[in-house]
């Protein structure tokens, strides 16, 4: 090898304007002044400007954790002791500063050499500073996974709310009188397949405030719901209801096979305003029972979900639909290759192309914020807000595609006498089909899952349900969602791929 | 006949592609145009057929200057010019047939090659024409699938369908291996001699341009520097030939045994 064709590389700084012990002095009073001056003046100005951020950030930490404190003392103190991390962060700074005086020394002293590990520090000190602005929290993980399980769990697996019971109410009543008498009421007849309940005897006395226990009555109830529990219950001669007490429990009893049950019951203390007091009162029992009276039907919930998942689905549909529309002409004004015809054109493109950035810069979700001002809540802001981003996310790539077709084509086309709409025809359309479908189902896809989400700022579709119930603290009815979110997107993401596949 | 008179090209940028060019081509000539890449050559075919309009002169073909012809009559005359690409020019994504039967493109209506609805004879035409070229059993593959050497046979197929009088071609064999080279050029030896088409061709081997030429023009900057018969380029020796061509002129030898490594890069010179 010729040794005069080496490429030798050369990290050779000028010397220094001041001595090495200086540069460090200079380093001290201000970080990076001393390497601004021994020549490396770019180092200096990051070391000095990185300095400056990670003082500036670490003053606002710690006025932020003690913000009710005024004397400076005190603030650090009460920020130390409450945020540890910052006491890292305050050594960490520490050590920046002192390796910056050092560094100083280093790069005025020896002007081959340009240390990098510095730049670690500097580094490792604004992740410190991240973590700590961050809020990193990991044990949160393990400490509050036990809170949140039941929540989680219940979103993932949601479905005893995807199906509902009709259930209905069947009630028994028999009246009491208090205290007994010769003529009591006549007892209710009973009628077939209608519940009944009866009681021996029919009349009684209640349990006293001294503790004399009440009468002691036999309540049997026919036709009511087998196996399924029912609830006795009293109604005093005021119209308040509460449920029969024995031993501190409340009192359930299970019907058999044929709907019959039998329960001993002691009559419970009330006591009724002096207002209320007559000669004989008449108390009413009652057995009452929750039982279901049909096959399980779908729930409220998954209607809902199914409904609003096929218009999350049109949503994202209608403003793919709309997108192509208005992407398509605006696609052939974004195109270079089209319009570097003249000055006035090429101001057109990059007036269409900056218009185009700035819209397709701005995320769906704002669109769908202004759009809800604009047209009110519901799905067509979200159609609206997801066409304004689609059509520029949408001509930008058309205009790519078309500015990368082969102009050759076009030239053989032309040379065989074909006129100009043939010329489209032939060479230009099969040359930009495969990449039109391909963005278009790309962006279809990306419409679906945005549409989603879009409701949760009012713009219709799943998202808006599931908003709702996070907010109900509904899980079973967000799991819901969630998981026809899941499954939709799933299946789209699996046929997108598959058509684009085929087109490419 | 065609008549070259007085040709000249200059691009917007200021480029001067063709200066002052003239010359004639008798029917069933096979004419063969020599020079450096940027010497002209493509410009002067495509001013023939005007894909390029020229700055100044006239084109005479049978009597019509195609260098005034616009719109209808320009595309009729172009469709008496069959040409054929360096790089093919085929629509990749579509099909060798689809790509054949445009060539009928110039003698459809619009509205009935829009719905791609050519007619029977067209459809016969264009398996006649893939059968020549021994590409009809790739009739419905996509032109990408093709070998190179096939696609430029597609190419020559699609100037066939158009009943061309003349045919330019454009380098034909320069993206090629220089086997494939005399397959493609016996080709257009086929068209000159049996269906006496006029060629105009552009080459870079000097063995090609003395094995095929009936007559030869030199290019150098856009202007004519040399003219000869089919004998003098026969008599012309490598050190004459490179001197009008320029210093990258290759021979190749047209056994497969020739030295590839050696004739490529000539070739995409």
């Amino acid at each position: 090898m010729n040794t005069t064709l080496q490429h030798v590389p050369t990290n050779k700084r000028p010397t220094s304007f001041v001595p090495p012990f200086l540069a460090a002095i200079l380093s001290a009073i201000v970080p990076g002044l001393g390497q601004m001056l021994a020549s490396a003046v770019r180092r200096g100005i990051i070391l000095l400007s990185s300095f400056i951020t990670i003082v500036g950030l670490m003053a606002w930490r710690i006025k932020l954790a003690a913000r009710r404190d005024t004397e400076l003392f005190a603030i650090i103190k009460k920020a130390y002791h409450l945020q540890p991390m910052l006491v890292v962060l305050s050594v960490m700074v520490l050590i920046l500063y002192i390796w910056i005086i050092y560094d100083a020394y280093v790069i005025a002293k020896d002007s081959e050499r340009t240390p990098v590990f510095l730049f670690f520090m500097i580094l490792a000190v604004f992740f410190m500073l991240g973590w700590q602005i961050g809020d990193i929290d990991p044990i949160a993980f393990v400490t509050k996974a036990d809170d949140a399980a039941p929540a989680l769990s219940r979103v993932l697996w949601p479905w005893e709310q995807a199906v509902y019971y009709p259930e209905e109410h069947i009630l028994g009543t028999f009246n009491i009188q208090v205290p007994c008498t010769d003529d009591l009421p006549q007892a209710p007849e009973m009628v077939e397949g209608e519940p009944y309940l009866s009681s021996t005897p029919a009349c009684g006395d209640l349990t006293t405030p001294d503790g004399v226990e009440g009468t002691m009555l036999s309540v049997r109830g026919e036709n009511f719901a087998p196996d399924v529990a029912v609830q006795i219950l009293w109604e005093d001669p005021l119209g308040n209801e509460f449920r029969q007490r024995q031993e501190g429990e409340y009192v359930m009893v299970i019907p058999d096979a044929n709907g019959i049950f039998e329960k001993d019951i002691v009559m419970p203390y009330r006591l009724l305003p002096p207002s209320a007091e007559a000669d004989t009162y008449i108390w009413q029992l009652k057995g009452k029972q929750l039982a279901s009276t049909g096959d399980a039907e779908f729930s409220m919930e998954l209607k809902l979900a199914v409904e609003k998942i096929v218009e999350t689905i049109f949503i994202g549909m209608m403003a793919t639909f709309f997108g192509i529309i208005l992407a398509l002409p605006l696609s052939f004004f974004a195109a270079r290759n089209l319009m570097s015809a003249s000055p006035v054109t090429v101001i057109i493109y990059y007036l269409v192309r900056g218009v185009l950035n700035v819209v397709r810069s701005i995320e769906p979700l704002i669109w769908a914020i202004i759009a809800v001002i604009v047209v009110g809540l519901g799905p067509f802001a979200g159609i609206l807000a997801l066409t304004v981003h689609s059509v520029a996310a949408l001509a930008k790539l058309y205009s790519e595609s078309i500015e990368s077709i082969d102009p050759g084509p076009i030239e053989a086309i032309q040379a065989t006498g074909a006129n100009w709409a043939q010329t489209v025809m032939y060479a230009v359309v099969p040359q930009i089909i495969p990449p039109f479908v391909s963005f278009t189902i790309y962006r279809w896809d990306i419409n679906i899952r945005m549409s989603t989400i879009i409701g949760f700022v009012g713009g219709g579709g799943i998202g808006f349900l599931l908003a709702q119930w996070i907010r109900l603290l509904d899980y079973d009815s967000a799991g819901i969602a969630v998981w026809f979110i899941a499954i939709t997107v799933a299946i789209l993401d699996y046929t997108s791929a598959e058509i684009r596949e085929r087109f490419i | 006949m065609l008549e070259i008179r007085h040709l000249t090209k200059v691009y917007d940028d200021g480029t001067v592609a063709l200066k002052d060019v003239s010359f004639t081509v008798e029917d069933g000539e096979f004419l063969i145009v020599i020079g450096l890449s940027g010497s002209g050559k493509s410009t002067l075919l495509r001013c023939i057929n005007r894909l390029v309009d020229p700055t100044e002169g006239d084109i005479i073909w049978n009597g019509v200057n195609v260098a005034r012809l616009e719109g209808e009559v320009l595309r009729e005359s172009r469709r008496e010019m069959g040409m054929i690409f360096q790089h093919f020019n085929l629509v990749k994504r579509s099909s060798v047939f689809k790509n054949v039967i445009a060539g009928r493109l110039g003698f459809t209506p619009t509205w009935r090659s829009l719905l791609g609805r050519f007619s029977d004879a067209d459809r016969e035409k264009a398996n006649t024409a893939l059968q020549r070229l021994g590409i009809a059993d790739q009739a419905n593959k996509r032109a990408d699938e093709l070998s190179g050497g096939q696609q430029q046979r597609v190419g020559i197929a699609r100037a066939l369908m158009q009943d061309p009088k003349i045919i330019l071609a454009d380098e034909p064999v320069a993206s090629l291996d220089p086997v494939l080279a005399h397959t493609i050029l016996e080709y257009l030896e086929m068209l000159n001699q049996e269906d006496n088409m006029t060629i105009v061709c552009s080459l870079h081997y000097l063995d090609l341009v003395q094995r095929y030429s009936t007559r030869v023009i030199g290019l150098r900057d856009g202007e004519i520097v040399y003219e000869g018969s089919r004998e003098d380029i026969r008599a012309m020796s490598d050190a004459e030939f490179k001197e009008i061509y320029g210093e990258e002129a290759q021979r190749i030898t047209g056994s497969i045994s020739g030295d590839l490594e050696e004739a490529k890069p000539g070739g995409q010179a």
